[in-house]
């Protein structure tokens, strides 16, 4: 397999819009690395340059330390697999898994023996001789990832592979992806728009916006330290509740509620005194308690857990993910207190570090 | 060849079509077509105008589509599919010794001089275009049944059903 490394790119169209600002990123061998954010935010257009299907516009791309930013796609020893799957309706799975390498010229026996252990790798041995209009969402996406294995690349390159899956199937070809990545070992880029996806298939994350990484870091890092409101309001879900508090003698004050601070929180916070800061509360670490008062809107029983959607006295709204089931009607009164809490700086939208 | 290229190439076929055939199979067709826009060309065009002539119209279409049908079949190891051709095989050098070689030895007197319906260069033409129509069909058959028997063998050692037809 191989390593890549993507050095300071970036993606100017020629309407002189700029799509990538300054991309930099080293992924490592048999690393998955998955590029998440909104649409428009470059991470598709980040993965077509790594292919080659788009120029890149300033910087480098290396490939095993070999400088492959000219090279024709062709050339570069990766394979992609498409949202749309991208597959040949009047072929066969075996012919679509084999026609690159047909079109290589291999010996038709090696072909065969490849595409055989790429069936019995993503268990589609018995549709072989199906058409691709014959076979699941899913299972199309199988033999898209199929003709990519057949290949052996350096670099495996998935953009939004599951959108076009319906939630079910979508969670079970996921897991597919993610033991397929256990047992080829394969460097993978992987872009998605689902936070969820990107958490549960990285080894590590790249969060983007608006054409700049906001983040690099594994999902845990990100969930847990995000680097700035962007991140912490689209990793996560349901997203983070966002509050404009004053940072006043040792405790927070929004409107409508007022958290005191302990030790280490009143040292994050020393240079912020008397300043506006954000609050980010995961709806999750929101508790049952003492501290903010919410008048309920909507309950929603999601099983384990309930989903409470109100608004604080002071008019901000609110999200909570409360443990059981609760049965709170429209305008009851529930007390919660926040188990964890990150800080943002208003100005910049960074993270106050240190937060705990 | 080793014994297991031969199993691997055996075992390929289970997934991969029989263009050889098939392919030979719409070569007979093509050069049908060739005879059938060569033989009528002619000085003598009322010659023609018979029912036998309009017999041989529809048995062109017909042989087009079966043979066509057959190049479908023969593709996916159908057996059955390869007699057909070989009998639209045989027939198309049966053809040659009817309206070619008939009209070859053909005179029709036009303002009172004999003439012959179809030139040595024509039928021969018209002929080779038959015998090769023919030959393809033939061969297309011969391998195409030799195929389907080799595979059918070896998916009947693999413990599948047997089902080509």
């Amino acid at each position: 397999m191989a390593t890549l490394s993507l050095q300071h790119i970036d993606k100017i169209y020629d309407n002189n819009v700029q799509a990538v600002f300054d991309f930099n990123l080293d992924v490592k061998d048999g690393e998955l690395i998955v590029l998440v954010g909104p649409s428009g935010c470059g991470k598709s257009t980040t993965l077509r340059m790594v292919a080659g299907l788009e120029d890149i516009s300033n910087g480098h791309l290396l490939l095993d330390g070999k400088d492959i930013t000219q090279s024709p796609a062709k050339d570069r020893d990766m394979a992609m697999v498409f949202q749309n799957y991208a597959l040949y309706g009047h072929m066969t799975v075996y012919e679509n898994m084999a026609f690159s390498l047909t079109m290589r010229k291999e010996d038709p026996n090696v072909i065969h023996k490849k595409v055989l252990a790429a069936a019995e790798i993503l268990n589609l041995t018995t549709q072989l001789n199906k058409k691709p209009s014959q076979l699941s969402g899913g299972q199309r996406q199988r033999v898209a990832m199929g003709r990519s294995i057949v290949r052996t690349p350096k670099v495996f390159l998935f953009d939004e592979p599951l959108s076009n899956l319906d939630a079910k199937l979508r969670g079970s070809t996921r897991r597919e992806i993610l033991l397929l990545h256990k047992r080829l070992k394969a460097t993978m880029l992987y872009v998605t728009h689902d936070q969820t996806e990107a958490l549960t298939l990285a080894d590590r994350i790249v969060c983007m916006s608006m054409g700049h990484v906001q983040q690099i870091g594994t999902p845990l890092e990100l969930y847990d330290t995000p680097a700035n409101l962007f991140v912490a309001g689209f990793i996560g879900l349901p997203p983070m509740n966002f509050f404009d508090v004053d940072v006043k003698n040792g405790r927070l004050e929004g409107k409508g509620f007022a958290i005191p601070l302990d030790d280490k929180q009143k040292r994050t916070l020393k240079n912020y005194e008397g300043k506006t800061i954000v609050l980010g509360v995961r709806p999750e670490n929101v508790v049952l308690g003492n501290d903010v008062g919410i008048k309920v809107t909507t309950n929603e029983n999601l099983g384990m857990n309930t989903l409470v959607h109100g608004n604080i006295e002071g008019g901000s709204k609110i999200v909570g993910k409360l443990r059981g089931w609760c049965d709170y009607k429209n305008g009851d009164n529930v007390k919660v207190s926040f188990d964890r809490m990150h800080f943002f700086d208003k100005e910049t939208t960074n993270a106050i570090r240190g937060e705990v | 060849m080793t014994d297991q290229d031969k199993q691997i190439k055996t075992d390929r076929m289970r997934f991969t079509k029989n263009k050889f055939s098939s392919n030979l199979a719409l070569v007979a067709i093509l050069f049908d077509v060739f005879y059938f826009v060569s033989i009528y060309k002619s000085d003598v065009s009322t010659y023609y105008y018979t029912l036998v002539i309009g017999a041989s119209i529809i048995y062109n279409l017909a042989f087009m589509l079966a043979a066509f049908l057959s190049s479908e079949g023969v593709k996916s190891y159908g057996e059955k599919f390869c007699y057909i051709l070989i009998a639209l095989g045989i027939m198309q050098f049966v053809r040659i010794f009817y309206i070619p070689w008939k009209a070859s030895h053909s005179v029709v007197t036009i303002a009172n001089v004999d003439v012959v319906v179809m030139g040595t260069a024509q039928f021969v033409r018209c002929a080779i275009f038959l015998a090769i129509s023919g030959i393809a069909c033939l061969v297309a058959a011969v391998v195409g049944i030799q195929k389907s028997r080799i595979l059918n063998a070896y998916i009947a050692t693999l413990g599948e059903e047997v089902r080509r037809d």
